[in-house]
């Protein structure tokens, strides 16, 4: 650097700003900035700015980078990797295999619910359902007559319908009557299972409303910024117009002192 | 006892790993704050911090240092984030992320501040962020490797690989604009030459 400053020569600003420069340049630009209010103001602005960038402060993710032995084998015959083990294990992802589980057991829970919520038809509940029919035909027999049940339905077909009925409830019946007790052995765990997922969803949505709280304070908080600012610059609008008013009248004054003394 | 870089260094190259993992330990949120900051987003930064290392580990028998471990390191995080700028095809736009978690982020920050502070942070934190963002590759990256690694004009210049007038330029333009990006934004009171 020259051992002449020029104002306004950038390069050695920012020397000084960084404290960049040898003692005596800084000594020199130094007295310049004392003298020379518009490199002051330079000066002032730029550490003003450098302090605000601060507050830029990267995420702060978990890193944890690591190489293994069994990394440095591989490299030897291909690319190493480099493993991350220091991610917490409820912000790892899932392995595509623990997913499968997860929804595996879901569809567990959920079917073996859907068969308890059912019940299972048992021969009683057939013999019922069986017997049903004959007991309301014969009801309705003794209430209207045997003509009105003759004219909707006939015997034959009743019978085909029952027969109908059972055949389908004997498919039925060793399905219904195998899922539960399947279900049965793994209901504790699908339990747990449920019941950690619950729990899950939970936490999650705690933490969603958390942070939609934090957000929400956000923009209130920036709201009241703008505001502030707002009043703050209507203040100074305010404070330049009763100045110029001080002023003016100030002047009036001084002149009419002035005219009554002579 | 605390080794030094140069220390650790030689001891990798005589295949001691664990040296190098200390290494890794010491250096991977520098390395990482710098590719965040130059290329903006959270995943990509990570991979290119990942792969730095990486690349790191694969020359250091090539490494004989002519330089500072950390100075070779940022060079080649440096380019890798060049790589990943030319194959972006566009301007990095820095991002805050809107997945990030404030609930986190209010634990990590301790019992003094209150939210109106953390909010507070994390917005002046996203305006600066943006400002950044509006900077040339060149100027972003002369003002993040001397505000936030705290390296001399001489190094950006070797880093950069241009004339250290350059690197005062970059710098000067770099933050006048910022200045003026923050002023606009309220973040800085708008300075006037007084009449002495």
């Amino acid at each position: 650097m020259n051992d002449i400053f020029q104002c306004g020569d950038s390069g050695a600003l920012v020397a000084y700003l960084y404290d960049e420069c040898s003692p005596g340049e800084q000594e020199l630009i130094a007295a310049h900035v004392k003298r020379c209010a518009a490199c002051a103001i330079e000066v002032d602005a730029l550490s003003a700015t450098r302090r605000t960038l601060a507050a830029w402060t990267p995420p702060d993710l978990a890193l944890g980078f690591q190489i293994t032995r069994s990394d440095v084998a591989a490299a030897a015959n291909g690319p190493a990797r480099i493993l991350e083990p220091k991610i917490a294990w409820w912000r790892a992802p899932l392995p595509a295999w623990a997913q499968a589980a997860a929804a595996l057991a879901i569809f567990a829970a959920g079917l073996s619910v859907g068969i308890a919520r059912n019940g299972t038809p048992g021969p009683s509940t057939s013999a019922q359902t069986a017997g049903a029919v004959p007991a309301a035909q014969s009801a309705t027999m003794a209430s209207t007559g045997p003509r009105t049940v003759t004219s909707t339905v006939s015997r034959d077909e009743l019978a085909q319908l029952e027969q109908r009925l059972k055949s389908e409830m004997s498919q039925l019946r060793p399905v219904s009557s195998v899922a539960p007790v399947a279900a049965q052995g793994s209901d504790d765990s699908l339990l747990q299972q449920v019941k950690a997922l619950i729990e899950e969803s939970e936490t999650s949505q705690r933490k969603d409303f958390t942070l939609r709280m934090v957000e929400l304070a956000g923009n209130i908080e920036q709201q009241r910024r703008v505001d502030l600012q707002t009043v703050r610059q209507s203040m100074g609008q305010l404070q330049d117009v009763t100045g110029a008013e001080l002023r003016q009248q100030r002047d009036a004054l001084r002149r009419l002192v002035s005219e009554q003394s002579r | 006892m605390t080794r030094t870089d140069e220390e650790l260094v030689a001891r990798a190259q005589g295949g001691d790993i664990e040296s190098f993992n200390q290494l890794i330990l010491r250096w991977e949120r520098p390395i990482y704050a710098l590719a965040y900051r130059v290329i903006g987003k959270e995943e990509d930064a990570r991979d290119v911090c990942q792969d730095a290392f990486l690349r790191a580990y694969r020359a250091l028998p090539g490494f004989k240092g002519q330089a500072k471990f950390s100075s070779w390191l940022y060079r080649i995080a440096l380019n890798l984030c060049r790589d990943w700028i030319r194959r972006q095809r566009r301007a990095p736009v820095s991002q805050l992320p809107e997945d990030a978690d404030a609930t986190e982020l209010a634990a990590e920050t301790g019992p003094v501040e209150s939210i109106e502070d953390l909010v507070a942070r994390r917005e002046l934190s996203a305006i600066v962020e943006e400002a950044m963002s509006e900077l040339s590759e060149e100027q972003r990256t002369a003002i993040i490797l001397k505000e936030y690694h705290g390296m001399t004009f001489q190094e950006i210049a070797d880093m950069q690989g241009c004339p250290l007038s350059t690197v005062k330029t970059r710098l000067y333009q770099g933050l006048s604009l910022l200045r003026r990006r923050l002023e606009q934004q309220g973040q800085l009171i708008p300075q006037v030459v007084k009449r002495v």
